[in-house]
C-alpha cells in the first residue's frame, strides 16, 4: 500500500508516493530524480549513499523514506551555490585532485560537510576518525584528507552555508 | 535488495508506543536507528509484519547527567551524542569513548544506545563499559516497570530478558565513587567499521588511602555469548595494592574465564592472547587513573 508523503530535499518539498519499505536512497534517486547520491554496498559499509538529515550525516541505503517526513534532507545537489558555482568543499576536492572515478565523491563531500559543520578546523586524526565510513577505491585517501583541510581554511574565510 | 512488506507505525508518546508494543507482540519490531534491524531485514533473516518507529518519541531521547546524580540516558539517544557529550566524557569516559568507536560517523548518528544492547551481539561495543559502570536498564510495558542490571538483561546471542509487550526505555548509571575510574579498550583488525575481536572495560574503586583496591569490576566482550563479568579478577585483587605480579596473575585469570570462539574475525587462540594483553593494559591504566595519576 502506497502512502503519499512530503519530503524536504534541498529545501524543495517533493510529494512522493512511497511504500513503507522504500529506502530513502531509492526515493532520492528514482522518485526525486536526484542521482548524485550513489548506492554502493546497500548495507551501511561504504558511505557512498551519505546524505545529511537535519544536518547530520546518515546512510540513505538503510533509512526508510517514510521515516524522513518533516526532516530536512540535503544531498550533494543541495550544496550548489548561487549562480551554479561549486561549494568550497567540492572546489577543494577538485583543486586537490581528490576525485578519480568519482563514485565515492558525493558521499565523501557530504560526510566532510557534516564534519566541518560541527568541527570547523578538524585535526587530521579527527578527519580520519569521522570520515572512516566513506570508502574510496581510487585515491588512497591522502588527497581527500588534504581537500578537507583546504576546504576548512577556505570555508571559514568565506562563511558560506 | 528489497525489504519485506510491513506496516509502519510512528507513535509520538511513550504511552502510544507501549500500547503498540503490547498490541502487536512478537510480529512487531521496534525501529530505533535501524542500523542492525534493516540489515537483517535486507538479508531476510527476519521479516517482521510491523515496525514501530520510536524516533518521534522525545521522551526516549536525551542525556541527563548532573553533578553528583549519576546519569540517565534515554534508549534512543544516538551514539554520536554520547560520543560528543562533554558531561559524559568527563564523568564516564569509558562509555563516551566506546560509543565513539562504533562503526562510522554515519552509523553513530543513526544508531541508538538501546539498539546496541537490544541487538544482543556478543561483539557489541557499549554493553561492556555499561556493565562495568553498573548501568541498569528500565524495561516498561503496559502492566508495569522493572529494572535490571545490564549484564542480566543480555542473556546470550540475540537473547534478552525481555518479555513480550515490554521494551527498553532508559539506562541509569550510578554516580562514580570518589577515587574510582573506569576505562575501555578493544582490539580489532582495523580501527574503523570493524566489529571488535575482543573488548574490555575495567572499573576500579580505591580505599581512602588511594592505593588499596576496594572494589573492581572487569567485563569482557566478544569472548562469551554475553558480556562476561569476571569473578576471579575481583577475588584476586580486592583488598590489594596493584603490583606487576598481581596484574600478571589477574590477566591470566581473565584469560582462563574467557570462552572465545573461532570466527571470520579472529581465532579463539588469538582472542585468548588478546584478553591477556587488554587486561594487563587496562588494569594498569585504570588503577593509575583511579589514583589520580
Ligand atoms: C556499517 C555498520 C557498522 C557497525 N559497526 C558496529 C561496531 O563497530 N560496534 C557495534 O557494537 N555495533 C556496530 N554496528 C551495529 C549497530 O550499529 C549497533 O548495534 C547499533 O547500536 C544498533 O542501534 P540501532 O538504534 O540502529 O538499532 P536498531 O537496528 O534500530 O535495533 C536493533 C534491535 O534492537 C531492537 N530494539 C531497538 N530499540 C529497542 C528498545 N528500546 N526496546 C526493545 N528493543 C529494541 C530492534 O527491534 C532490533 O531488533 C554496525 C552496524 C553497521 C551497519
Ligand atoms: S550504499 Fe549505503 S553505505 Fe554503501
Ligand atoms: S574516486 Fe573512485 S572510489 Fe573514490
Amino acid at each position: 500500500m502506497k502512502t503519499l508523503i512530503e519530503l524536504d530535499i534541498n529545501g524543495r518539498v517533493h510529494e512522493v508516493a512511497v511504500d513503507a519499505r522504500d529506502l530513502l536512497i531509492d526515493v532520492i534517486r528514482k522518485k526525486a530524480g536526484l542521482t548524485g547520491t550513489k548506492k554502493g554496498c546497500g548495507e551501511g559499509d561504504c558511505g557512498a549513499c551519505t546524505v545529511l538529515i537535519d544536518g547530520k550525516p546518515e546512510l540513505s541505503c538503510i533509512k526508510l523514506a517514510i521515516a524522513c517526513q518533516g526532516k530536512k534532507i540535503t544531498t550533494i545537489e543541495g550544496l550548489v551555490q548561487e549562480g551554479g558555482t561549486l561549494h568550497p568543499i567540492q572546489q577543494a576536492f577538485v583543486d586537490k585532485g581528490a576525485v578519480q572515478c568519482g563514485f565515492c565523491t558525493p558521499g565523501m563531500v557530504m560526510s566532510a560537510k557534516g564534519l566541518l559543520d560541527r568541527i570547523p578546523h578538524p585535526s587530521e586524526h579527527e578527519i580520519k576518525h569521522e570520515m572512516s565510513g566513506n570508502i574510496c577505491r581510487c585515491t588512497g585517501y591522502k588527497k581527500i584528507i588534504e581537500a578537507v583541510q583546504a576546504a576548512a581554511d577556505v570555508w571559514s574565510e568565506q562563511g558560506v552555508e | 535488495m528489497f525489504l519485506n512488506h510491513f506496516e509502519y507505525f510512528a507513535p509520538k508518546t511513550p504511552a502510544e508506543t507501549l500500547e503498540l508494543v503490547s498490541h502487536l507482540g512478537s510480529k512487531a519490531k521496534i525501529l530505533a536507528g535501524g542500523t542492525d534491524l534493516l540489515i537483517v531485514m535486507k538479508s531476510k533473516a527476519i521479516s517482521p509484519e510491523y515496525l514501530i518507529d520510536i524516533n518521534g518519541v522525545e521522551e526516549f531521547k536525551g542525556i541527563l547527567c548532573e553533578p553528583g546524580k549519576g546519569a540517565v540516558i534515554g534508549t534512543n539517544t544516538k551514539l554520536a551524542e554520547i560520543q560528543y557529550s562533554e558531561e559524559l566524557k568527563a564523568k564516564y569516559p569509558a562509555l563516551a569513548y566506546a560509543a565513539g568507536e562504533v562503526g562510522s560517523s554515519q552509523v553513530r548518528h543513526m544508531a541508538s544506545l538501546g539498539g546496541n544492547s537490544c541487538n544482543a551481539s556478543p561483539a557489541a561495543e557499549t554493553p561492556t563499559p555499561l556493565a562495568a559502570l553498573g548501568a541498569k536498564v528500565t524495561l516498561e510495558s503496559l502492566s508495569g516497570t522493572r529494572e535490571l542490571a545490564l549484564e542480566d538483561f543480555i542473556l546470550g546471542v540475540r537473547k534478552l530478558d525481555l518479555a513480550e509487550g515490554e521494551m527498553l526505555t532508559k539506562f541509569t548509571l550510578p554516580e562514580p565513587a570518589a577515587k574510582s575510574a573506569c576505562r575501555y579498550a578493544y582490539m580489532g583488525r582495523r580501527d574503523a567499521m570493524e566489529i571488535d575481536s575482543v573488548n574490555m572495560a575495567v572499573n576500579i574503586e580505591l580505599e581512602p588511602d588511594g592505593e588499596t583496591i576496594k572494589s573492581l569490576k572487569l567485563v569482557m566482550g566478544s569472548v562469551y555469548p554475553r558480556p562476561l563479568v569476571s569473578k576471579e579478577v575481583p577475588a584476586l585483587l580486592t583488598g590489594q595494592k596493584l603490583s606487576a605480579e598481581l596484574v600478571e596473575k589477574a590477566a591470566e585469570a581473565a584469560q582462563g574465564e574467557a570462552k572465545p570462539i573461532d570466527d571470520i574475525r579472529a581465532s579463539a587462540e588469538y582472542r585468548r592472547e588478546i584478553v591477556k594483553v587488554l587486561a594487563q593494559r587496562l588494569l594498569n591504566d585504570t588503577y593509575q587513573a583511579a589514583k589520580g595519576v
